[in-house]
């Protein structure tokens, strides 16, 4: 994979809910940063569509936000992630292996039996 | 379901940005405050890490914009911005608002009225559990209409067919309920025992009847319905079990019906009227009204799941063919009538409101057509608004959507003020149309507001798009450059001269369908009915109780009635009949000639028969034409004789002499009846029905004497100024014995003719509507093609063109555009009127005077219309003109 990918389309919130599940709360730019270097800093996450993703995750109930101090006493606003969320970590983590499993059988064809 | 959520979310966000708002712009500053943190800590110097930090973020507008997007519904609240655009732009021309809300409260709210009786009548199911397996069977060989059966042919079906869950059968009774200050006689039913069953209803008190019940001498138990029940007992819950008098005999209440329980099936056989007591039918095969001839049974069906009308009267006239080879004179043929219990209901008024639909939908159109030109009129003062819009940036689309925003709220407003006349249409409807089952449900319910909805947004769509696309698709270069006058305006006159095309081509159509119904209604006014109904009162007089089983007693009791009633003062004459004209209801006899009948008596002609007080004939004023009326010494020791109606002379002896022929009545084995005289004809049922046969026998000679008969009062002055009087001869003869219903003969007149009179007013009504809506759109045309044009008639007139010449020019304009209509309307209404179909009587569809004269008053209306604005040309000042620009 070629260095510096944006993150792809639709994978954003899987990322989110994941990262908060490993991490704990963390504000926006934690929840970026974060992303940036479990990849390895092969992603490059587009702050600008963060935050509207960051919304509709609340919006649907799978986060939810309250305002603390960060860790270098700025104001921050803080996500955590909820019991709905984390049920949809384990449904999206199903698909997203469902998708890569079938992808991944279109890569490597097995030649298949001969029907008898 | 997150979906949703996050959509309330984003609604009441949309309703209430306050804080929310506030909150996005301070996470931002929040985010870049951390990331500028984070890069002076690895290294940059503040305005490096402040430009990496905003540059990362794409742009804080931006991304306060992309926010500000997902935290609210944005489709929304531009759509709401263009409700508030254009509620502000309506206020700002009342005038126009005005005359578009009304034109469009007219045409959605005829619609509304029409569709919401539509609804209740035509489409909502009948108020049985699974309606659609209720029928309607009789014998007959025309499959479409209810007839009747007998008893031995009702037995037979039910224990062989297959096709029904039950067969009920169920005939009129109207018994005299006393025991109260008062006899009153009730409208009721005898059924057979399975009729609740069959219809799916239980007593809401009490029990249903049970098979033992429905015998001779087990039958005396009543079900009452529910308003009788409120009425005349007073709502007793402890009324099961006691014993109140029908016809002077003593039955016991077993139950009462439900109140929601609505007996159609008795209005769509009996006619209209409804049924408050129920008793079983109790016959047995040995009693000689249980004849297989005998046919004055009307049968109701629930037909099995698996079997359509279709299969069952397949299946029922394979049983009657093998019982017609068991009894070969009871058949006439093994016809078999099956129909579903909503068609027969509805069948009379669907063509009626199908008509009107149509109608009402024409005058939608003409008022769309209408809103469509004043738009375009407005438009062209709306170039310059909307170029000046698209060149600060606005799509089309989104110019477009406001333009088509603004058009359905206006329809919308027109449909608010269209429910008035809605809401109000089935009251008039009930107070002066004719009888339409089931009217009273009619009302503005949610699928009716529904489309009311419905049709508002497609009117607002459908006026809206033409202009709005036209004012979108204008040159933005010329419109900002020189303003209005440019060539866009030919092309904005030729599409109004083709909506008014449009729009005289649509009233041509209505006007020609009223011209149509208004001269049916005069023909069949001019109909003579036979008899001569002024002056005439008619009452109900009945006799019952056991006093009155001697034919005898009953004679002499209707003999006494019409000697006391003719002794009063202000009567002329008064008879008495079993039956009078338009009354409602006849007996059919077959009529069986000397010397002609036929192997089977079945299949001779049958006559309705009048059994009638001697003169009878004359207080009706029934023409004799030839021999002599019935007479008081035709009693029972002379001869029985009878006279014919023509149609009966002609049909029975064509081209011999009626007078001295005999006959035999329903059967052959009575005695013979000489013809004494023949009378002309009468139309007994309607009006618009051709005469049928008919024959008058006294009723001292005839058989069987009718225990109610029709009192029928030729009176000097205004008849009902005697009914009670009348009422009072009548009961002092008997006063245990009930008279009702005093009513002018004159008014069954009219009311034959009432459903033809409200559909008339109604179509012409709508026909008014149109023609007027076409004359505003002529005239707005006319007088905007002449403002338009004020530059140019300015320069003519400098040129030395004469006023009149120019004026001439106008109006040839605007009578080109009419005539186009015509002849467009002509077409579409040559094709359409057929439709009209039974609406029209003793005048054909494409009658050409109806034609002729719509197309001259169209032209006329056209003329006018294009006249008043046009004389403004000759009033043009040429050196004004051509200052004004």
């Amino acid at each position: 994979m070629s260095p510096n990918t944006e993150v792809w389309q639709g994978t954003l919130a899987l990322m989110v809910l994941k990262t908060l599940e490993t991490m704990g709360p963390m504000h926006g730019y934690g929840i970026a940063r974060r992303i940036e270097q479990t990849s390895g800093n092969r992603l490059i996450v587009n702050y600008g569509t963060l935050y509207p993703a960051l919304l509709k995750l609340e919006q649907e109930g799978h986060i939810a936000s309250a305002w603390g101090e960060s860790e270098n006493r700025r104001r921050a606003k803080f996500y955590r992630l909820t019991r709905a969320g984390r049920r949809q970590i384990a449904r999206e983590a199903a698909d997203w292996e469902t998708a890569t499993a079938i992808v991944a059988r279109f890569l490597s064809p097995r030649p298949q039996k001969e029907p008898s | 379901m997150r979906a949703v959520r996050a959509w309330l979310i984003r609604l009441a966000t949309t309703l209430r940005p306050g804080r929310r708002e506030r909150e996005l712009t301070d996470e931002l500053e929040s985010h870049l405050q951390l990331h500028i943190d984070d890069c002076i800590r690895r290294g940059m110097s503040p305005e490096e890490a402040r430009r990496e930090a905003r540059l990362r973020l794409g742009g804080l507008a931006q991304a306060q914009e992309d926010m500000r997007a997902r935290s609210r519904l944005p489709a929304l609240e531009s759509i709401a911005a263009d409700v508030r655009f254009g509620a502000r732009l309506l206020r700002k021309s009342p005038g126009f608002s005005a005359v578009a809300i009304l034109t469009l409260a007219l045409g959605i709210g005829a619609n509304v009225a029409i569709f919401s009786v539509i609804d209740a009548v035509l489409l909502a199911p009948l108020p049985y559990p699974d309606p659609d397996e209720l029928v309607l069977v009789g014998e007959g060989d025309d499959p479409d209409r209810v007839t009747t059966t007998s008893y031995a042919t009702w037995v037979d079906w039910r224990a062989r067919s297959r096709s029904f869950q039950e067969l009920a059968l169920f005939r009129d009774w109207s018994p005299t309920l006393t025991g109260g200050d008062r006899a009153e006689q009730l409208s009721g039913a005898r059924v057979s025992a399975g009729f609740f069953r069959a219809v799916g209803v239980t007593p809401a008190l009490g029990r249903d009847f049970r098979p033992e019940e429905d015998a001779p001498d087990t039958r005396r138990v009543a079900i009452l319905g529910h308003e009788l029940w409120r009425r005349r007992f007073g709502a007793d819950p402890a009324i099961v079990g006691r014993t109140i008098a029908l016809n002077e005999t003593t039955y016991t209440v077993i139950g009462v019906l439900p109140a929601s329980f609505d007996p159609l099936m008795i209005e769509a056989t009996l006619g209209p009227r409804s049924a408050d007591v129920w008793s079983p039918v109790g016959y047995d095969a040995a009693q000689p009204w249980a004849c297989r001839s005998c046919r004055h049974l009307h049968v109701l069906g629930r037909l099995r799941a698996d079997a359509s009308p279709a299969t069952a009267r397949a299946e029922l006239e394979t049983l009657t063919a093998a019982m017609w080879r068991e009894h070969p004179t009871d058949y006439a043929d093994a016809g078999v009538s099956v129909v579903p219990l909503a068609r027969q209901l509805v069948g009379p008024v669907r063509a009626m409101l199908v008509v009107l639909l149509g109608a009402v939908g024409c005058v939608l159109l003409i008022a769309c057509v209408n809103l469509a030109n004043l738009l375009l009129a407005r438009a062209t003062n709306r170039r310059r608004e909307v170029a000046v819009r698209v060149a600060l940036g606005a799509g089309r689309g989104r110019v477009l959507r406001q333009l088509l925003v603004e058009n359905c709220l206006l329809a919308l407003l027109g449909a608010a003020a269209g429910l008035v006349p809605a809401a109000l249409l089935p009251q008039v409807l009930a107070a002066f149309g004719p009888r339409i089952p089931r009217l009273a449900e009619a009302r503005l319910d949610v699928p009716v507001l529904l489309f009311a909805l419905g049709l508002a947004l497609a009117t607002g769509l459908l006026s809206g798009l033409a202009p709005a696309l036209r004012l979108t698709r204008a040159d933005l270069h010329d419109t900002l450059r020189d303003g209005a006058r440019s060539s866009a305006g030919a092309a904005a006159g030729r599409m109004r001269g083709a909506l008014v095309v449009a729009e005289v081509a649509l009233s041509l159509t209505l006007l020609v369908g009223a011209g149509l119904m208004v001269r049916s209604l005069a023909r069949l006014l001019d109909v003579p009915p036979g008899f001569d109904p002024r002056g005439v009162l008619t009452l109900n007089a009945a006799v019952v109780g056991p006093r009155y089983e001697d034919d005898a007693v009953v004679r002499r009791h209707f003999d006494e009635v019409a000697a006391r009633v003719r002794a009063l003062p202000g009567v002329e004459a008064a008879a008495v009949a079993s039956q009078i004209p338009l009354g409602g209801n006849f007996d059919g006899y077959g009529v069986h000639p000397e010397g002609r009948l036929a192997a089977n008596p079945a299949q001779d002609p049958s006559a309705q028969r009048f059994s009638v007080s001697p003169g009878y004939i004359a207080a009706m004023r029934i023409p004799l034409v030839r021999g002599r009326d019935l007479a008081a010494t035709d009693d029972g020791g002379a001869p029985p004789v009878l006279l014919v109606s023509q149609t009966t002379a002609e049909r029975v002896w064509p081209g011999e002499d009626p007078l001295g022929k005999r006959v035999k009545i329903g059967g052959t084995d009575g005695p013979w009846w000489t013809v004494v005289g023949v009378v002309g004809d009468v139309r007994h049922m309607r009006l618009d029905q051709p005469p049928a046969m008919a024959m008058y026998v006294p009723y001292a000679q005839f058989p069987n004497v009718d225990s109610q008969m029709i009192l029928a009062v030729r009176t000097h002055g205004p008849p009902l100024e005697l009914a009670a009087a009348v009422e009072g001869a009548v009961r002092s003869v008997d006063a245990s014995q009930p008279v009702s219903r005093a009513v002018a003969l004159e008014g069954f007149v009219a009311r034959s003719v009432a459903g033809r009179r409200v559909s008339l007013a109604m179509l012409a009504a709508f026909a008014v509507v149109a023609l007027l809506l076409c004359a505003i759109g002529i005239y707005g045309v006319t007088s905007y093609a002449v403002a338009q044009r004020t530059r140019e008639l300015g320069i003519r007139l400098a040129l030395g063109a004469r006023p009149g010449q120019l004026l001439l020019a106008q109006l040839r304009q605007g009578l080109a555009l009419a005539l186009a209509g015509i002849a467009a309307g002509v077409a579409a209404a040559l094709g359409l009127t057929r439709f009209l179909g039974s609406l029209l009587y003793g005048v054909s569809a494409t009658d050409p005077a109806t034609f002729a004269g719509v197309a001259l008053l169209l032209a006329a209306v056209a003329l006018a219309a294009s006249y008043l604005p046009a004389r403004r040309v000759t009033r043009v000042d040429p050196t004004q003109a051509l200052r004004a620009e």
